[in-house]
């Protein structure tokens, strides 16, 4: 498994780990008020942390175990791989907007919009990255 | 979605004083993963780096690479 491999799959893992936290434990009785919107603020502020250090823990912990392959150029296929998977990250992300939208139109509160705003950043990332994974697990 | 070619890289890489995927990899400039995915049939290189992994065995293309007559 290569050193970006191993990066994707902490990527993955963090963020699903992390947001997974988020959704569970937002407090969605007051999503409508205020503070529902604070909230949002006050959760992202750890949920972002938490990936960013887990994936630089991660980063570090592979470096440091085979510092060879840190250096070692993005080639053609992985290239593709990424494109595929950014590719793919664009049908969640236009259904996401449609979703927020049609959530305005029915003039709902922001902490919804921001909640689903989140949620369609979320999902566009997991697929993202869990299609780079499908497609370095399968060679291409 | 099998590719409709083979390739002798392989074997290519035995008679090569049995040069490892790292080494080929390294020396037509991509990952041992993209060798092995080459190899084993699940990655259609592009032109440059099929050429590349030619000229490192001093090949002519089709010696590495070889077109299945059975398919279209």
């Amino acid at each position: 498994m290569s050193f970006r491999e191993k990066t994707h799959w902490a990527a993955f893992i963090g963020i699903f780990a992390a947001f997974g936290w988020y959704f569970v434990a937002y407090p969605w009785h007051i999503i409508d008020t205020p503070a529902g919107v604070g909230a949002v603020a006050g959760m992202l502020v750890p949920v972002t942390i938490i990936i960013i250090a887990a994936m630089a823990a991660t980063a570090a912990f592979f470096a440091i175990r085979a510092p060879k392959e840190v250096y070692v150029k993005e080639d053609e296929r992985e290239r593709g791989i990424h494109l595929r998977g950014t590719h793919l990250a664009y049908y969640p992300l236009v259904l996401g907007c449609w979703a927020n939208m049609i959530a305005i139109f029915y003039r709902f509160t922001p902490g919804v919009y921001l909640n689903i705003l989140i949620a369609t950043v979320v999902l566009a990332e997991l697929v993202r990255v869990g299609a780079q994974l499908y497609y370095y697990r399968r060679g291409y | 979605m099998a590719l409709p070619f083979t390739n002798d890289i392989r074997t290519l890489r035995f008679l090569a004083g049995e040069m490892t995927q790292g080494d080929l990899g390294d020396r037509v400039g991509v990952t041992r993963q993209t060798i092995a995915a080459i190899e084993q049939g699940k990655y259609s290189p592009s032109l440059e780096v099929a050429f590349r992994i030619a000229h490192v065995f001093g090949k002519p293309l089709e010696a590495v690479f070889q077109w299945e007559t059975d398919t279209d």
